[in-house]
């Protein structure tokens, strides 16, 4: 469903927009088919996963009218349409995937959104007024929107006129395009009317799971670790809300990742901070780890279960029920310790504590924070590469499970020092080494993940039948979903000597001693 | 992307009827449809008011001169766009002839648009021939409207025997049929229905009404819903729809 590009345009004059369109509209041809009044909530993920793929979602509920809203999916640059449906009556707001009735559009919508949830991000009344342009019989070929609308609050909002080409009709749109944009009352937009919402109410920005760290290679290693931290620190902060309120699963997953990147940072630190406040704050963003790894673990279980479920023929699916059940409870117990642990003095003593040790001089800093940061996190890089190698080339078909969780720690490390000083480094080079350490991590991770999911479902087991709630065909299923885990992570295991060959090609060694510009020997 | 086919041996059953309104139907729901008026009477193209016109012909089409993205046209509604009929396609059989692997010919034509559309659906005239066992080889499922007369239900018994008897022609179809133009009244209906039913309980449970207001499609040139949306026909072709989306 292409169709050509969409014009918007915004209404300068002064005056009744409707008024001063319709001279417009009658030298067009376009004549009014419909002006409704419709109460309309733009909606999107925390981390602006819509808007980033040039799409706009809305809820739009006619304002006089005792209809269920419309839920209405439409690309921002041509005006398609991508999905629009009524929603079932007496439905609240949808959040989650789940919410919405399964269809090919709410698999395509799934894409997108995947766990998020899509949060309200502004709110208008608008009056939309359609007009067509027909042809001999009496078909649409053109459509024009006059959209007037306000906002709760005092912010004013321009009229916008948005011309919707019809497919095989695309001369009548340029003709009419023509004329609009000969007009000096209109004046091209670019932007979509969410965004211009959102600038009007303030609203904060989309949250990003990428570390933005953008360090200056000139700069020494203290400057470098403070600033890497501090951007850290904005990450965790932003994630907190949606943490405490579990408003989805990822808010949770980016904390962590954020704790999990400052602790490797301060490992990193030696030399940089001074070693008793490193200690101190290792040990403190430990316990911060450690304290919201149950929660996160069952959000990872229930994430998977729907994949689990798919490994079973359907009409065993419901066997895993209990199980289900299981996991929700774990979910929420963890959950509400989590919210206890994120309100407790230690923790308001780490955030407050951690703020001032940022944003003032390291007493007492190591004797490598006035080095150039470039040679200091040169140096790191060049080590824990090393170790990748060393520890890779070492395994073969015979090594133990425990070899290849090893290195996947080890890749992980290397992993972090490339995104979080990778700023300090050509750019490409950065790239082309964390897409060959990329792909060998994937694969490191699903042999693990595949076996500790295994583990943890022998542990739901036995809680299930110590709550009394296992039922044979449950733990048959579970039985089959664990000889389903198991051959995934053979499967994974199989591709790990070409993976490590690909991260341990001499093309990749190449550029990544030239990222850090060292001599030919380093990495063997 | 799901290429169903409304399709019967029998002409004047409501085929069309079913084509533009359970597209309409789905379409509303959210999917991304695609109607192919293959009949060169353009029945659907008309309903859509858009000219039965497809520049090259069939020829272009089937040849592979043109691609069938460029010849689609968008209707007044969102996500249902159309492939208009042509009178050329009153040689389909031949065109088809022409070609090279003429079974699997509609299903390659379509395969480009799979990313874009949820459904396919190919208006059929009413035949078996070339054209038919293109269409039986390129869809997923035939729609097939029975009216509840003898005649009818021998041509649904026919078809049927057709679809058992060549699987190398059907491959993956399956054949839904349902009953379309009832009147309540008749008492031959109720008989031939329940005989049927019984015969066929695979048959689908909704059914269509012999109703004005389908036959008023002509006069609005829309699918029912357009214009009388709280009607029996209505409300009858969007539970067709949603026992044919559960079906698939």
């Amino acid at each position: 469903m292409r169709l050509s590009e969409l014009r918007r345009f915004v209404v300068v004059a002064d005056g009744d927009p409707a008024t001063l369109f319709a001279a417009v509209a009658e030298r067009a041809g376009l004549v009014e088919v419909d002006s409704t009044n419709v109460r309309r909530v733009f909606l999107d993920t925390a981390d602006g996963r819509f808007r980033a793929r040039g799409t706009t979602v809305e809820l739009r509920t006619p304002a006089r009218a005792r209809k269920a809203p419309m839920f209405v999916w439409s690309s921002s640059d041509t005006g398609e349409t991508l999905a629009s449906f009524a929603l079932p009556d007496g439905a609240p707001t949808p959040r989650f995937v789940s919410d919405l009735p399964p269809s090919p559009a709410t698999e395509r919508l799934a894409e997108t959104m995947e766990m998020r949830a899509l949060l309200p991000q502004a709110e208008v009344m608008s009056r939309l007024t359609t007009l067509t342009l027909q042809d001999a019989e009496g078909k649409t070929t053109v459509r024009v929107v006059l959209d007037r609308s306000r906002l709760r609050g005092p912010a004013a909002l321009p009229a916008i006129v948005e011309l919707q080409p019809v497919r095989g009709y695309e001369r009548d749109a340029l003709r009419v395009a023509a004329l609009l944009d000969a007009q000096v009352t209109l004046q091209p937009l670019d932007r979509a009317l969410v965004d211009l919402v959102r600038d009007s109410v303030g609203a904060p920005t989309y949250l990003s799971s990428k570390l933005k760290v953008s360090l200056d290679p000139t700069s020494v290693a203290e400057t470098a670790w403070r600033d890497v931290l501090s951007v850290l620190a904005t990450a965790m902060s932003d994630n907190l809300e949606g943490t405490r309120a579990d408003t989805d699963s990822e808010f949770l997953h980016d904390f962590r990742v954020a704790v999990r990147r400052t602790r490797s940072v301060l490992q990193e630190g030696r030399g940089v901070l001074s070693d008793d406040a490193r200690d101190h704050w290792r040990q403190e963003f430990k316990w911060l780890g450690d304290v919201t790894t149950p929660t996160r673990d069952a959000d990872v279980h229930l994430l998977d279960f729907p994949a689990l479920m798919a490994t079973l023929a359907p009409e065993r699916a419901a066997d895993l029920e209990p199980l289900h059940q299981l996991l929700l409870d774990h979910q929420r117990t963890s959950q509400l310790q989590l919210v206890a642990d994120l309100a407790s003095p230690r923790y308001t003593a780490l955030v407050s504590g951690w703020e001032s040790f940022l944003g003032a001089a390291w007493p007492n800093a190591g004797p490598e924070a006035i080095l150039p940061a470039q040679s200091v996190a040169a140096a790191r890089l060049a080590t824990a590469w090393k170790r990748v190698v060393r520890d890779g080339r070492r395994i073969d078909d015979a090594s133990p499970a425990e070899a290849l969780h090893d290195l996947r720690k080890d890749a992980k490390r290397l992993r972090y020092l490339l995104e979080c000083f990778g700023s300090l480094f050509d750019a490409a080079d950065v790239g082309v080494v964390v897409k060959a350490l990329k792909s060998l991590q994937d694969c490191l991770g699903e042999f693990q993940d595949t076996e500790v999911q295994a583990m943890s479902l022998a542990g739901f087991g036995d809680e299930l039948i110590s709550r009394g709630d296992a039922t044979a065909v449950t733990l048959l299923a579970m039985g089959g979903v664990v000889e389903h885990l198991d051959e995934r992570g053979r499967s994974a295991r199989c591709r790990f000597s070409e993976r490590f060959r690909a991260f341990d090609h001499p093309d990749t060694r190449q550029v990544f001693r030239r990222l850090i510009d060292v001599p030919e020997d380093t990495d063997r | 992307m799901k290429i169903l086919a409304t399709y019967n041996i029998k002409g004047g059953v409501g085929k069309t009827a079913a084509a533009v309104n359970l597209a309409h139907r789905a379409a509303a729901g959210g999917q991304r449809v695609l109607v192919w008026d293959l009949d060169p009477q353009g029945a659907a193209t008309f309903y859509f008011r858009v000219k039965p016109k497809v520049k090259g012909g069939g020829e272009a089409l089937v040849s592979g001169r043109r691609e069938l993205d460029r010849a689609i046209k968008g209707t007044d509604f969102d996500n249902l766009d159309l492939v208009p009929a042509d009178f050329s396609y009153r040689n389909l059989d031949l065109l088809l002839d022409e070609a090279k692997k003429p079974l699997g010919r509609l299903g390659k034509l379509l395969a480009p648009l799979r990313g874009d559309y949820d459904y396919v659906v190919l208006d059929c005239p009413p035949s078996i021939s070339l054209a038919s066992e293109a269409v039986f080889r390129a869809s997923h499922a035939l729609i097939v409207p029975v009216i509840p007369t003898t005649l009818s239900l021998r041509t649904f018994d026919q078809l049927d025997a057709f679809v058992q008897d060549n699987p190398d022609v059907v491959k993956k179809l399956r054949v839904l049929g349902f009953f379309s133009m009832v009147d309540g009244r008749k008492k031959l209906h109720h008989e031939q229905i329940a005989e049927l039913r019984a015969r066929r309980p695979d048959l689908l449970d909704s059914q269509i009404p012999a109703a004005t207001d389908v036959e008023r499609m002509g006069v609005h040139r829309g699918p029912v819903a357009t214009y009388a949306p709280n009607s029996r026909a209505a409300k009858a072709y969007a539970a067709l729809w949603a026992e044919i989306a559960e079906r698939l």
